[in-house]
């Protein structure tokens, strides 16, 4: 039974559907938190972990998506999943135009001209307040009438479920592997006939569209946006969860925000809970550079793998199952 | 040499980087069927023109030539859809992914190719390497002259017109420098066209049917080995002369 590690997610998916009903409001609001920034993390992994493009640009995306959202809901009536689609055009766009821009940059140049374009973003935000509201925040339309939390959270779940169906699609076909190329040599992909300014565009562009749907999710949801969406600290606990998790496997860059917030929570009644976050950060990176998560998946996808392993020769490294 | 006919036609090519004058007024044609030893001391050149014949670098004066196209300007990965295969001078795999998957990747660039019947060819031509008891492993983790030999089955998963192999015998083994040796001589009779670059003078005379000598970024000869071997200019280059 090879592929069990597949039912038991699918049961387990269920079983949340189910549990969700006895979550009281508070709990409901973490865990749709949570999926928010599973969205984030598992086009972040797109962009950083497939493509090995580290982009800090990610979270000026979920503003650019969430304002754009917004203010066509506002100011012209449109139902609110016409608005959201909008927003993940717009940013599709954007996200296209900087990975084209961004073409021959890599590395700390390219880090560095996403945070400058992100700060960009943030500063127009708060500085228009004649249309943004600034920093005082925009009132939002919301998704849902009802004061329960339950609808917001079967969204959630539907747009990540949906998020990872589209992104698991491309990372499993040919584009996958020729993402995994060009992050691994640019140079000898292009040799080998991969169209690699094509796909660093195409990246930029899928990624910057999720970011913009979770943006634009959160926008209709939290009521109230302001410019601290596209934050610097928000894109750097993105990055962590990612990191932790583990960023070149969407399971693992969704587990990381899942884990991530939810331990947060848990430490909330202490001061210390961001020096230990920082720790956790410290020993993922001394110890298990590839997220503290890796290595727990691939155990779970071999679930039912009734095939013996096959010894390594001496000295060489055996690569580990991708997803 | 006119450009037609020619699978590959450098014409007087040239390329500068600051002062220096890499390529210089070089003219280069590869017949169907070639198999060339482009050789030269360090620094005269070769590696420059080859990633001028497969579209990596931009000549600055001269013309690059695919079946008598003109191809100036075209990215690299067009080359490779024309037909033009390389392997670099320090391997340059797809370090973290496993051997079969960097055998993938140029396979499935192609236009209706399949992943069941690209697959299927990978195999064979890591049967074909020696390579297909580690198609699971990360190329990383592969030798030296393992890494080659991949780099080649790389090359040929483009079912290229011609391949252009910088140094493939470097700092490799001597017994799988034989064996690749071996496998460029098959795939030769078999039809493919090489231009391979090498210090290793031994090497290039065991395969060689015709020798291109660079110098300070020019051509200083260039036909039969035997006749090339015992040019005087050619002995005064390798000589510092």
């Amino acid at each position: 039974m090879r592929r069990l590690h597949v039912y038991v997610l699918l049961v387990a998916a269920v079983a949340a559907l189910v549990y969700a009903r006895g979550l009281n409001s508070y709990w409901l609001h973490v865990a749709i938190i949570a999926m928010f920034y599973a969205i984030l993390t598992a086009s972040w992994s797109l962009l950083a972990g497939y493509t090995g493009l580290f982009s800090l640009g990610h979270m000026a995306f979920a503003s650019i998506g969430g304002y754009a959202s917004a203010l066509l809901v506002l100011g012209t009536g449109i139902p609110i999943p016409l608005g959201m689609a909008a927003g993940v055009a717009l940013c599709f766009a954007v996200g296209g135009v900087i990975g084209w821009v961004c073409l021959r940059m890599s590395g700390p140049y390219l880090a560095i001209f996403t945070l400058a374009f992100s700060e960009i973003v943030r500063i127009t935000f708060s500085t228009e307040d004649q249309v943004t509201a600034g920093m005082a925040g925009l009132h939002t339309t919301p998704l849902f009438e009802s004061v329960s939390r339950l609808p917001y959270f079967y969204t959630a779940f539907g747009l990540l479920a949906a998020s990872l169906a589209v992104l698991g699609i491309m990372v499993h076909s040919r584009w996958g592997l020729f993402f995994r190329a060009i992050r691994e040599d640019e140079q000898a992909a292009a040799a080998c006939g991969v169209r690699v300014a094509h796909f660093r565009i195409l990246a930029f562009a899928v990624a910057s569209g999720f970011a913009g749907l979770a943006g634009g999710f959160y926008a209709h949801y939290i009521g109230v946006l302001t410019p601290s969406l596209g934050s610097l600290d928000l894109m750097a606990i993105v990055v962590v969860m990612t990191v932790i998790g583990g960023m070149e496997a969407l399971p693992t860059a969704v587990g990381g925000a899942l884990a991530v917030e939810a331990l947060l929570e848990y430490l909330r009644f202490t001061q210390w809970r961001w020096v230990l976050f920082g720790l956790l950060l410290l020993v993922t990176m001394r110890f298990a550079r590839n997220g503290l998560l890796t290595p727990v998946w691939q155990q779970f996808i071999r679930l039912g793998d009734m095939r013996p392993t096959p010894p390594a020769p001496r000295g060489v490294e055996r690569e580990g199952s991708r997803v | 040499m006119s450009p037609e006919g020619m699978i590959v036609h450098g014409e007087t090519l040239q390329k500068r980087f600051g002062g220096i004058t890499a390529v210089d007024a070089v003219d280069f044609s590869v017949a169907e069927g070639d198999l060339i030893g482009l050789i030269g001391p360090n620094g005269s050149g070769k590696t420059t023109l080859i990633n001028l014949l497969t579209g990596h670098l931009l000549p600055d004066t001269g013309g690059v030539f695919l079946r008598g196209r003109r191809v100036n300007g075209l990215a690299a990965h067009g080359f490779a859809a024309l037909g033009v295969a390389r392997t670099f001078q320090l391997s340059q795999l797809f370090g973290r992914m496993t051997v079969l998957e960097n055998m993938l990747v140029p396979g499935l660039t192609r236009p209706r190719s399949t992943r069941t019947g690209v697959a299927r060819r990978a195999r064979t031509y890591l049967e074909f390497l020696n390579l297909a008891h580690l198609q699971d492993l990360s190329a990383r983790s592969l030798s030296g002259g393992q890494q080659k030999l991949l780099e080649l089955g790389r090359a040929l998963m483009l079912e290229p017109a011609i391949l252009f192999l910088d140094e493939p015998f470097a700092g490799i083994h001597p017994h799988l420098r034989d064996d690749l040796i071996q496998r460029i001589q098959d795939l030769h009779r078999s039809g493919r066209t090489f231009v391979v670059v090498d210090h290793d003078m031994e090497s290039i005379l065991k395969i060689a049917r015709r020798l291109v000598v660079l110098a300070r970024g020019q051509k200083i000869a260039d036909g039969l080995p035997a006749a090339v071997r015992s040019d005087q200019t050619v002995l005064a280059a390798y000589s510092g002369l």
